[in-house]
């Protein structure tokens, strides 16, 4: 291959199709996708089934089972069948004991103050991020099966509405899992990416996403393949199961039961989530716990949902509010989500929207098949009819001034990704350090948002009080996360600070979680860290290759040239003989060495196309 | 024609025209370009260097935009293009009309919680709002044309008041309507 490069006259590599897939990581169910001949598709297990329930079982002898097996343990050992996780991620134990659900859970929950909450089960004290990445390994498993072969990269979902922390924990569970997420993409984006409704001429789309735990409306502009979040909105503590909740609590009120055990929880919640659906179709159901039963109407069953309706349809009266339009404007209304199959939802939605909502795709699939899409599109296997998705950050964040008030650096609903600085000063002659806290949401009051991250910027130079300029950088990047990086202006002196949520886990923790789920089979360890490493230089390498074949002469001199490839030379090497270490050490010389020629290939692809429209323009 | 360069004249990085009125389908086409060719996920294969000078390039662009977009936005950015310093401390009222359509919105706002429909009331709010923002942009617009910049800046702050009553406004909504 990098004979090639020397010898420019030569043509790049064949182009190769490469592995990747959607994953929609959902509350209770989850989905694999591919492109397969030119089509989004639902991978399958091998006995058929799209949906994994998103469900893990800690069993006995440190066996772990995952989606239906594990489901089965549900009734019969609820302690250790962890359902629902996604309404933990990014949580602490004070913010998950407020959701409705959860209180009802069965499993024990450890209250860890600040940090993310932890679950009690017989193979010791799990994190929802470990729970998640059981889930995650399991679907990669299945597509590399189907497939036969590696993953070059996964687009996973989450929920517009999903925080900082809770998109963090996504993307650590993912790492775990050994996936390279190549986007965190929002689901109701992800929704309208898979109805292809781009073909029209700017058309605004609203997207309702009601499932099992969350609930989710966006608003979108959609111009010819540009998809442009304008407004998003929701409830990260609204879906299917506070449906069931609510009729469970309707049961248990009917027949004053006052303590459930937690498999008579189960059961209920197992009863009434049956009842649910059958409403669907039928006028009238038999709800029923061991020998006590009521009969539920349809009506009945709609009154008791119709105030958690409310909820939502206020949600989406805010979104289309926030994208300056109104709900006449709305073109299309996507439904996402299996609640939105309960017909009294469809019936709110229709009413308040004034038009019949897109109900042509299975509103459980449709989410990862938009994924799919995307990550077909990010590793390169679609050229062409390019398609734009620009999310935007659904909370406000800010950071605490005096008296214990926030001030938004970055207001929800802006287009990511988005970089803001801020500058402070001390306060203090001689003062060296300052304490920084980030917060995410909208209430004035801090302590009404959610803490992301609380840093101390040190080594500031001795001055006095307010002639320190200290210059906060605040990066949120396309997946929604956040980096805070932070300047001594007047001194010139750097501290990069990598923010961690205070709800999320720190390196050790990731690395630690790491070990664990290679336990099984520590030998792989060294091989699949090895193999990591290789795959990095090789990715490095065929980018910067093509790139120095179709780029090198024009834009680099011959003695930068000549460099540039004196060090891809030796990562070829090491890549087949080096370590670990050697190997990461010449993929960080090299992506160096390549930064100022990466530079310019940026601004003159840029420039390239602008220059062509104008030209179209004449 | 110049080279792109995220970091200059907005109004120059979107090709429009260098003034408070406009062209919103130009802004947003230009936009669209812009960020085709620079938007992170263009470059979800390449080094991380590249990535990372993409999501520093698609920010600036979407800074640009949203700087553009919004009236109030806008209205700072030329001033301060004009070299005109936006700052509120510096900026006193003596205006009395304005200050009797402060008082009767705050009065309106306040009275939000008590009314019988408080979504209806809202709604007629932002209308009110909206109304009164729509005056301050004419006169924005029509002084800085005629470069009366203290007429500009006087409209800049009533707009950046209107614009705060909008943000309680959306705080007493969540509260009032239980988001």
């Amino acid at each position: 291959m990098l004979m090639q490069i020397s010898e420019p006259g030569q043509t790049p590599e064949p182009h190769q199709r490469k592995l990747a897939v959607g994953i929609d990581l959902g509350t209770t169910n989850s989905l694999v996708a591919t492109v397969r001949n030119g089509s989004a598709q639902t991978l399958a297990d091998i006995d058929g089934a799209h949906l994994l329930p998103s469900v893990v079982l800690y069993g006995e002898e440190a066996s772990i089972e995952v989606g239906e097996k594990a489901l089965a343990g549900a009734s019969s050992d609820p302690v250790n069948t962890l359902m629902s996780i996604k309404r933990l991620m990014g949580r602490s134990f004070a913010d998950v004991t407020d959701v409705t659900g959860v209180k009802l859970s069965p499993y024990e929950l450890l209250d860890l103050g600040q940090d993310m909450v932890k679950i009690r089960t017989r193979a010791g004290d799990v994190s929802p991020v470990q729970v998640s990445a059981e889930i995650l390994k399991s679907l990669g498993q299945r597509a590399e099966e189907t497939l036969g072969g590696e993953l070059t990269g996964v687009v996973i979902t989450v929920p517009a509405y999903f925080d900082d922390a809770q998109r963090q924990a996504t993307k650590d569970a993912a790492r775990i899992a050994g996936l390279n997420v190549l986007r965190l993409l929002n689901e109701p984006t992800a929704a309208a990416v898979a109805y292809g409704l781009d073909q029209q001429d700017e058309v605004a789309v609203a997207v309702f996403d009601l499932g099992g735990g969350t609930f989710d409306v966006s608003v979108l502009q959609l111009t010819k393949g540009v998809f442009e979040v304008l407004a998003t909105g929701g409830d990260s503590a609204l879906g299917g199961d506070d449906f069931d909740h609510a009729l469970a609590q309707w049961f248990v009120a009917e027949h004053k039961l006052d303590s459930l055990d937690v498999f008579q929880q189960r059961s209920l919640l197992t009863a009434a989530r049956q009842a649910k659906e059958q409403l669907s179709s039928a006028n009238e159901v038999e709800l029923a716990l061991a020998d006590i039963s009521s009969t539920l109407s349809r009506q009945q069953f709609n009154d008791l949902v119709d105030p958690l309706i409310d909820k939502a349809i206020r949600a989406c009266k805010r979104a289309v509010r926030d994208a300056k339009l109104r709900s006449g404007d709305i073109h299309n209304v996507v439904m996402v989500g299996g609640s939105t199959r309960v017909p009294r939802v469809r019936e709110r939605v229709a009413e308040w929207f004034g038009r019949e909502p897109l109900i042509d795709l299975d509103p459980d699939k449709v989410v990862a098949l938009g994924a799919a899409l995307q990550a077909d599109q990010l590793v390169g296997n679609r050229s062409g009819d390019e398609m734009l998705l620009l999310d935007v950050i659904p909370l406000s964040l800010g950071i605490e001034t005096m008296g214990g008030l926030t001030e938004k650096i970055i207001h929800r609903n802006t287009t990511i990704p988005v970089a803001m600085a801020q500058e402070f000063t001390t306060f203090k002659d001689g003062q060296t350090a300052m304490a920084i806290h980030v917060v995410q949401g909208e209430r004035e009051l801090i302590d009404d948002c959610r803490s992301l991250a609380r840093f101390e910027l040190q080594g500031i130079p001795p001055m006095v009080a307010g002639a320190a300029r200290i210059k906060v950088m605040f990066q949120v990047d396309a997946d929604g996360l956040l980096r805070v990086s932070a300047r001594e202006e007047s001194t010139g002196s750097e501290s990069r600070i990598e923010v961690k949520p205070a709800y999320g886990l720190s390196d050790t923790d990731i690395a630690d979680m790491l070990q664990q789920s290679w336990a099984s089979a520590a030998d792989d360890k060294e091989a699949r860290a090895l193999r990591e490493q290789q795959i990095e230089a090789e990715g490095l390498l065929q980018a910067l290759s093509a790139a120095l074949l179709k780029d090198g002469e024009a834009m680099l001199s011959e003695d930068e040239q000549r460099e540039l490839l004196a060090k891809m030379e030796v990562l070829h090497r090491e890549r087949e003989q080096g370590s670990v270490a050697s190997i990461a050490k010449h993929i960080e010389i090299v992506g160096k060495a390549s930064e100022v020629f990466a530079e310019r290939r940026m601004d003159a692809s840029i420039n390239q196309a602008l220059a062509g429209r104008r030209v179209d323009e004449i | 024609m110049s080279e792109f360069n995220p970091r200059e004249n907005y109004f120059a990085l979107l090709a429009v025209p260098q003034s408070y009125e406009v062209n919103q389908a130009d802004l947003s086409r230009r936009y669209r370009e812009l960020q085709r060719e620079a938007h992170p996920d263009r470059f979800a294969g390449a080094s991380e260097r590249e990535r990372l000078r993409a999501v520093q390039y698609s920010s600036q662009i979407n800074e640009a935009y949203e700087t553009l977009v919004s009236p109030t936005r806008r209205a700072a950015y030329l001033l301060k293009l004009a070299g005109v310093d936006s700052d509120m401390s510096s900026t006193t009222f003596r205006d009395p009309e304005f200050l009797m359509q402060q008082i009767q919105l705050r009065e309106e706002l306040s009275e939000l919680q008590s009314a019988s429909d408080p979504e209806a009331a809202l709604d007629a709010f932002y209308r009110d709002l909206d109304a009164a923002a729509d005056q301050q942009k004419s006169i924005f617009s029509a002084s800085y044309l005629e470069q009366q910049f203290d007429e500009s800046l006087a409209s800049y702050a009533k707009l950046q008041f209107l614009e705060k009553l909008r943000s309680e406004a959306e705080l007493k909504e969540s509260e009032l309507l239980d988001y």
